[in-house]
């Protein structure tokens, strides 16, 4: 996968690669199982300390997005939820609040809100070409 | 609580005076293990002086050096078997071949890792039998860096590592510190960074110092940095409204279009102005070149 810094985005780097890898993953670019880079390759590659690819892959471990193999490299998981219904709920809740905000402050109305989430959601399952129940 | 680890380079109140001219004067300085430390400055703000009197070669005029808790002056040898530095300028023996050269550095040291000297001198398509005299500059530079990372100190001192050198060279050159260097035992691993070449350094770099006329204006974590100061740009119809805009830093207003650089306060900011109902409204993070542009400004809401 091809991953895209951007310094003037405001949001640090090791997040900026989680967020990506995470959208992989829900698009279907990164599928259960496959192989993400190496570390000392990719931090080369993008020029990134490395340090901040480690951080990166420890974040997306924790979240449960990939499992690190010693000496075989990181990979991604099947998507098992590692939280409770409840939480995973409240963890969701706190990004549409912030959607909520920024479309509050756009000026973007509710039923336009709306159906940009229902948009993107067929967007997203379309790319993975299967039903989330 | 664990306690924090020993900073590899400590310095307070760090004044170094040639005849009038105090080339550092009152520098404070704080780089922690397996991190990677840019220090900016503008050309004689002293950057050079100031790593000079790290590496002992310059006696300080007043303040205190730690480097690993020892004092340079009394333990020379000891810190120096710990740290390589690679300076703008590199001069070799021109008589010396390549390897002859590596063969003369490596004496001097305890630990010599002929693998990563293999690995780069093929990475770098050096000839190890060419004369140092016949390198090109960045040749030079190239053979300096294998010389400071095969002996795998746990401080690498860049002094103005890239300038002068091709694009080429200089994105070679940033690879190899963060793979054969960085790599190795990465929490062991802290590089120490005097460059003007800021964006080619910028996702190497994890927290930074800014000097300017011998003191530090300006020291942060740089994605701290970047999501603390932001660029906030709004075009209206006519000529911008007079807005007193609370947690601004700066308002410049250049036609119909308002720039705002604000600290911590992009939301605020961006919420007074869509209120002003701009046509257009953009905001984005200063890069680390541009917080050094801006150091002066920035440095007095800091420190305010």
């Amino acid at each position: 996968m091809n991953f895209k810094i951007d310094f003037k985005s405001g949001k640090p780097v090791y997040l900026q690669l989680v967020d990506q890898v995470r959208y992989a993953t829900a698009s279907g670019v990164l599928r259960a199982g496959e192989a993400l880079p190496s570390i000392r390759p990719l931090a080369e590659e993008l020029r990134v300390n490395r340090n901040t690819i480690a951080k990166a892959y420890t974040e997306l471990e924790t979240l449960g997005v990939i499992e690190s193999l010693p000496g075989k490299g990181s990979f991604v998981k099947a998507a098992a939820p590692v939280f409770t219904k409840p939480v995973r709920e409240k963890l969701l809740l706190k990004e549409i609040e912030q959607a909520i905000v920024v479309a509050h402050h756009l000026g973007i109305d509710r039923s336009t809100f709306l159906s940009l989430v229902e948009e993107r959601l067929d967007h997203f399952q379309r790319k993975n070409g299967k039903s989330d129940e | 609580m664990k306690e924090p680890p020993k900073p590899v380079i400590h310095v307070e109140k760090l004044v170094r005076r040639f005849g009038h001219l105090d080339a550092v004067n009152g520098l404070n300085l704080t780089v922690r293990p397996g991190r990677c430390h840019g220090f900016f400055g503008r050309n004689g703000a002293g950057k050079t002086t100031t790593i000079k009197c790290l590496l002992n070669l310059l006696r300080p005029t007043a303040g205190r050096i730690e480097v690993f808790g020892l004092a340079p002056q009394q333990h020379d040898v000891a810190i120096k078997a710990r740290i390589a530095y690679v300076p703008d300028a590199v001069a070799f023996y021109p008589w010396m071949t390549v390897s002859g050269t590596l063969e003369y550095l490596a004496s001097f040291r305890t630990h010599w890792n002929r693998d990563i000297e293999a690995d780069l001198l093929k990475r770098f398509q050096l000839d190890p039998n060419q004369k140092a005299s016949n390198l090109s500059k960045g040749q030079r530079t190239q053979l300096a860096l294998i010389g400071a990372i095969c002996p795998e100190p746990e401080l690498l001192l860049l002094d103005e590592p890239t300038s002068g050198l091709d694009p080429i060279v200089r994105r070679e050159f940033i690879e190899t510190v963060i793979g054969a260097y960085q790599s190795g035992d990465p929490e062991n691993r802290t590089v120490f960074v005097s460059t003007h070449l800021i964006t080619e350094f910028e996702g190497l770099i994890d927290e930074f110092t800014i000097i300017e006329q011998g003191r530090e204006v300006l020291a942060m974590d740089a994605d701290r940095a970047r999501s603390r100061f932001q660029k906030i740009r709004a075009r209206f119809r006519g000529v911008p409204p007079a807005l007193e805009l609370e947690g601004a830093l700066s308002v410049r207003t250049t036609g119909r279009e308002l720039e705002v650089l604000a600290d911590g306060s992009a939301e605020r900011v961006t919420a007074q102005l869509s209120s002003a109902s701009p046509e257009s409204l953009e905001s984005e993070s200063l890069t680390l070149e541009e917080i050094f542009i801006a150091s002066p400004t920035l440095s007095r809401a800091v420190l305010s």
